[in-house]
């Protein structure tokens, strides 16, 4: 991890430089800011096709799960002799992996088995599984840091408490010998504990020896000035980290197997059949469902993750009905889902409102007693802002949205109320009773509209040169003919003949 | 016919969960050949090409193809699926799912390219559906799902194909340029299995028959075998008018 850090950090000083990195890093909401909008990225990647596989439930089941790995991998550890139990162990990584895998696969015996139906199934194995973390947990760790609480809500505030400093440069240790220019001698009675009298006595006897002598960290030596330069340090969150790689694993996945995950997604016969084992993908994208669930349980905890897996999909897939536009839309939505809710969490309301002026407003008009403090968890901010752009994109997606099927309605409606009057013109035109059944102000009463409507629809015709009226009596123009013709000809061939109302 | 058959199968029994779908099937399909396989509503038609293909365990027996084992044969089978075994609102394209046919000759981790567009283009002319190329696949008819899938298996220029019921709920223009498929497979030297309902159709299209109820009740040539004996036999009398289906196909 170190290493990884170091390399990360040198990445990152080629596009910015020292001082505002750590002006970035430094400070807690910014280190909030980035892991959540990482952790959106991550998680929108194989989200999508889980998402794809209705698999929505099962992440949910995942990420509880994952905690059984991660309390059995730690507990392994403290038992084996030599290794030492770390809460940052990449082995924990691994027992989430396989907890992960395990559940997709202990889920589909059950299914298998024909005892209970498929979300039972789940609903079986994951409350089991999570319980017995629950209990290991509160029994077997007492004296360590893992907490059920922290695990089950997390909180991206925190991630910064868990920092490490890296020194770039003046980074050596500096060790004082007591012939070190630097060193600073003083003098000290050997005898007066001895004897129990005061330095002041006479008796006392005295030797020299050195205050300052020692190993300093580059830090210690600064701090005690025995260095003339200050060492350059970064100071790096361990979850921007973890998220960082988790991220860019799940890019690199999905960059690389796009063709074989789409096929195995859609039709796992024909990926099966033509050798590109659908059985092992799938398997590899529990695992990095499991690690991406597991990396993100500090910042936004194992309730709330499953949103950042499933919520910008299928946001975006009501946005588009291309595969690959919505892998590229999913995480961005996450991301900017992301930095919206950061806001939010802080009182702005997407740059409209600020809540605290709501909330006065409420208080004012209803009552909140008083509640008008608004500050809350940034995870809990973040998901709000993902539903909310979820709203967004089924109000006006262009694909299936609420708004356009409702004006589409409306034009469909319109469409056929003209046509209807244009029929029963063509209809009447040139017959006896012409003049009674066109005339402009009875017209209403044949077709059995009220009065207005009908105006409403003969201003439309009229606009458009569909009709014209003479003596009072309408006629279609050769538009009108022809638009009437088209119409016929339409539903006689049996094509969409639009309803009415 | 001492060339090797493209698919031969022997004592292939299947179960699920020890209730036997197949039982002691065996199956011999020579080279260049339409064969249609007939039977009732669970008969085992789809387990028995799932099987073939290696999609489902077998209890017993074995598969070669073109006398190779399955694994070893991939590039040489294509693959119709029953058009229910997939999910429609998935979101791509009817050019999109042609492509995938090309995926197993691309093989891991190449993506598809100007060749791969190319082929996938002459296909959908091929099969009608060209101006459909870029519609999501959900906003399809049942014909032109099934045309989808045809240009699919198409691409794929498999040397043996299995289709499960390629002609459910089309109209008659689709069945006709189903129909014409098939035999241009065939004069192109192919072989097509296919799991057939209309048992009207079956001397018409097919030269050979298998008809299937779990254990194989005959097949051959559809002259010799499709008979109002052995029809009854697969249905269990149970099918009105057998006897008037064979003497007209049967004169
Ligand atoms: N995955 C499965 N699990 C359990 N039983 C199965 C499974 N698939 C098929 N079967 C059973 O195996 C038998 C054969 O099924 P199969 O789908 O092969 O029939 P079919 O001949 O294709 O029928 P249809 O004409 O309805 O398509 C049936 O009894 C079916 O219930
Ligand atoms: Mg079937």
């Amino acid at each position: 991890m170190a290493i990884l850090e170091a390399l990360l950090i040198d990445l990152t000083l080629r596009v910015t430089d020292l001082q505002r990195l750590n002006a970035i890093l430094g400070d807690p909401q910014t280190s909030a800011l980035i892991t959540g909008a990482l952790v959106a990225f991550a998680a929108a990647l194989p989200g999508t096709f889980l998402l794809l596989r209705k698999l929505a439930m099962t992440t949910d089941a995942i990420s509880h799960t994952v905690l059984l790995g991660i309390v059995l991998a730690f507990l392994l550890l403290a038992a084996l002799p030599g290794l030492e139990a770390d809460l940052n162990s990449p082995w924990l990584i691994l027992g989430a992996a396989l907890a992960g895998v395990a559940t997709v696969l202990l889920t589909g015996a059950i299914q298998r088995s024909g005892l209970v139906k498929e979300d039972a199934a789940l609903g079986l194995v994951f409350p089991l599984l999570f319980a017995i973390a629950i209990i290991l947990i509160s029994r077997l760790t007492d004296d360590v840091h893992l907490d059920s609480d922290a695990v089950i809500l997390g909180e991206i505030g925190v991630v910064w408490a868990d920092a490490r400093s890296h020194c770039l440069q003046d980074c050596d240790e500096v060790h004082i010998t007591p012939d070190d220019p630097r060193a600073e001698t003083g003098r000290r009675c050997t005898n007066c504990a001895e004897l129990d009298i005061g330095p002041r006595d006479p008796a006392a006897e005295f030797e020299e020896y050195c205050v300052n002598c020692g190993r300093y960290t580059a830090a210690e030596a600064w701090r005690a000035r025995l260095v003339s330069r200050a060492p350059t340090q970064v100071f790096w969150p361990r979850a921007i980290t973890s998220m960082l790689l988790v991220a860019l694993l799940n890019l690199a996945f999905i960059l690389l197997f796009y063709k074989e995950l789409k096929l195995g997604t859609f039709d796992p016969a024909l990926a099966a059949a033509l050798g590109l084992r659908p059985a092992l993908l799938n398997t590899a994208l529990m695992v990095l469902v499991s690690i991406t669930a597991v990396a993100a349980f500090d910042a936004v905890g194992s309730v709330l993750v499953v949103a950042f897996f499933i919520i910008p999909p299928a946001t975006a897939w009501l946005l588009s009905d291309r595969l690959a536009h919505i892998l590229l839309l999913a995480p961005l939505g996450g991301v900017l889902a992301s930095l919206t809710g950061y806001e939010f969490s802080r009182g702005n309301l997407l740059g409209i409102a600020q809540m605290r002026d709501l909330l006065l407003l409420l208080d004012k008009t209803i009552g909140l007693d008083g509640f008008i403090e608004w500050n809350t968890s940034i995870s809990a901010a973040i998901v709000l802002m993902m539903f909310l752009f979820f709203l967004l994109a089924w109000v006006f997606s262009p694909r299936q949205g609420l708004l356009l099927s409702l004006l589409q309605h409306r034009a469909r409606r319109q469409h056929f109320a003209e046509q209807l009057l244009l029929g029963h013109v063509h209809h009447h035109q040139g017959t006896a009773e012409a003049a009674s059944e066109l005339a402009q102000d009875r017209l209403h009463l044949h077709l059995g509209w009220t009065p207005r409507r009908t105006q409403r629809v003969l201003m439309r015709l009229r606009l458009r040169d569909l009709v014209a009226s003479e003596d009072g009596a309408l006629q279609l123009t050769a538009r009108g003919e022809r638009s009437v013709r088209r119409f016929m000809a339409l539903r006689g061939a049996g094509g969409a003949s639009p309803a009415g109302d | 016919m001492n060339q090797t058959p493209a698919l031969h199968i022997e004592d292939l029994t299947v179960a699920f969960d020890s209730r036997p779908a197949l039982w002691d099937v065996d199956l011999v399909v020579p080279e260049g050949v339409l064969m249609a396989v007939v039977g009732p509503n669970g008969a085992g038609k789809t387990t028995l090409v799932r099987a073939a293909l290696d999609l489902i365990p077998r209890a017993a027996g074995s598969v070669r193809i073109f006398g190779e084992s399955v694994a070893r044969a991939r590039g040489l089978t294509g693959y119709v699926p029953q058009r229910s075994s997939v999910d429609w609102d998935f979101p791509t394209t009817v050019q999109d799912v042609v492509m995938m046919g090309l995926y197993g000759r691309l093989g891991w981790l190449r993506r598809p390219g100007a060749a791969e567009r190319l082929r996938t283009r002459q296909a959908l002319e091929q099969i009608g559906i060209a101006d459909l190329a870029t519609r999501q696949i959900s906003q399809l008819s049942g014909g032109q799902q099934q045309r989808t899938f045809l240009a699919r298996a198409l691409v794929q220029d498999a040397r043996v194909y299995f289709m499960d019921e390629p002609f459910a709920a089309v109209d008659a223009i689709t069945e006709r340029a189903i129909v014409t498929l098939l035999q241009e497979l065939r004069a192109r030297g192919r072989t097509v299995v296919v799991v057939h309902h209309d048992l009207q159709s079956v001397p018409d299209y097919f030269d050979q028959v298998t008809l299937l109820n779990v254990e194989v009740i005959a097949s051959g040539p559809t002259a010799e075998v499709y008979s109002e004996d052995n029809l009854r036999r697969t249905f269990g009398g149970r099918v009105a008018g057998i006897a008037r289906l064979t003497e007209e196909a049967l004169p």
